[in-house]
């Protein structure tokens, strides 16, 4: 193509035309603090692995007595802490994995790798999640209303549905709300980064 | 010892910084965003500094870092200031006449470049820094082949923009 040639030669003409940055303009903005979107995914992916304990320290045992939680909530806790662990470390792998000197093809497959293990724990936390918050509803109201064998003595079909309604709706609730809190953080990070990645692969097509 | 890798750093940059300033010329439209990614650029050489080992030179080492945090890195901020595009249809009008200087053609030229797509964007950049198709596979991590086949699309998708 012509014209990009043309360009070419201007571009290179054009160097005199640049900013020039002083020594001390350079170090003082080597100082600062970066304010990559990258930065800001390790950090959310953080905060998120803080709120992983947060649920799990809702369901302690200790929590479960007043509550009088029956004692399944208790391997919920006992299977999340491995699975968490787990996770910190994959996270801090992943973070340190991802360097500005790859190729920028390999820069972007490790931060969709990064992604996808949160996006692993967060789906892993939400089942968790629900179905700790399912379990517990039901077992809570039962006990409230008297125990299981005055239960299901004296229950009717109408009364099975009515718990069984309830509380798949309270868990969803509380799932649409850390989904829409999730997509928030991440949609509008992630975007132009999943944006690019498409692009690169097209190009391998 | 950190301050004598801080010295050497910010000279090597300082020497060299016409490379960032034309990729800020790329992907960004006023002189603040300009700015902004020259620091996030500054900052992330910085952070990989330890890991450059000399054996490449200190300017392609600068290429892969700065395209990689313009493309991947950098935070656009969302709000862009309109930039003030000069009408086509008049340009057009005068390119058939075959009155335009050399000037205004390469305005439109800028004026296209700014309109491709990040990775695009990149691709440009490096072939107008003369580089070759190797080094440009090399940077972007996609084979020498692509690198060709991808460079021949944005030519015509160029020539698209320029003659609608």
């Amino acid at each position: 193509m012509e014209e990009l040639d043309l360009l070419k030669k201007d571009w290179q003409k054009r160097e005199k035309n640049l900013p020039k940055l002083s020594y001390e303009d350079i170090y003082k903005m080597m100082l600062r603090k970066s304010s990559s979107s990258v930065r800001w995914i390790f950090y959310i992916s953080i905060l998120e692995l803080g709120l992983g304990i947060l649920i799990i320290l809702f369901y302690h045992p200790n929590v479960g007595k007043q509550l009088q939680l029956p004692n399944f909530i208790n391997y919920f806790s006992y299977i999340s802490i491995p699975v968490l662990l787990y996770f910190a470390y994959r996270f801090f792998q992943n973070y340190r994995n991802i360097s500005t000197t790859a190729s920028v093809k390999g820069l972007l497959e490790s931060i969709m790798n990064a992604r996808r293990t949160v996006r692993l724990y967060i789906i892993l936390n939400l089942v968790l999640g629900g179905l700790a918050s399912i379990f517990t509803f039901i077992y809570v109201y039962i006990n409230q209303q008297g125990g299981w064998d005055i239960f299901v003595h004296e229950a009717q079909i109408k009364d099975y549905l009515i718990i069984f309604v309830v509380a798949v709706i309270a868990t969803l609730i509380v799932l649409f709300v850390l989904l829409g809190i999730y997509l928030l953080l991440y949609g509008f990070l992630m975007r132009r980064l999943r944006h690019n990645y498409k692009e690169l692969k097209k190009m391998e097509v | 010892m950190t301050h004598d890798l801080e010295h050497k750093f910010v000279n090597q940059l300082e020497a060299n910084q016409n490379i960032v300033h034309k990729i800020c010329k790329i992907y960004t439209d006023c002189p603040d965003a300009h700015k902004d990614l020259f620091q996030e650029i500054t900052i992330q050489l910085w952070k990989a500094y330890p890991k450059f080992r000399g054996d490449a030179k200190f300017s392609t080492w600068m290429y892969r870092i700065a395209l990689n945090t313009a493309i991947t890195l950098y935070r656009k901020s969302k709000r862009r200031l309109p930039t003030d595009n000069i009408d086509p249809v008049l340009y057009r009008v005068k390119a058939i006449d075959y009155d335009d200087t050399e000037e205004q053609q390469l305005s439109l030229m800028y004026d296209a470049i700014k309109q491709l797509n990040d990775i695009e964007k990149a691709l440009v950049f490096l072939y107008l820094e003369d580089k070759n198709y190797y080094e440009i596979s090399e940077t972007m991590g996609i084979t020498e082949i692509n690198a060709r086949v991808k460079m021949n699309r944005i030519k015509k998708k160029l020539r698209n923009i320029l003659n609608p």
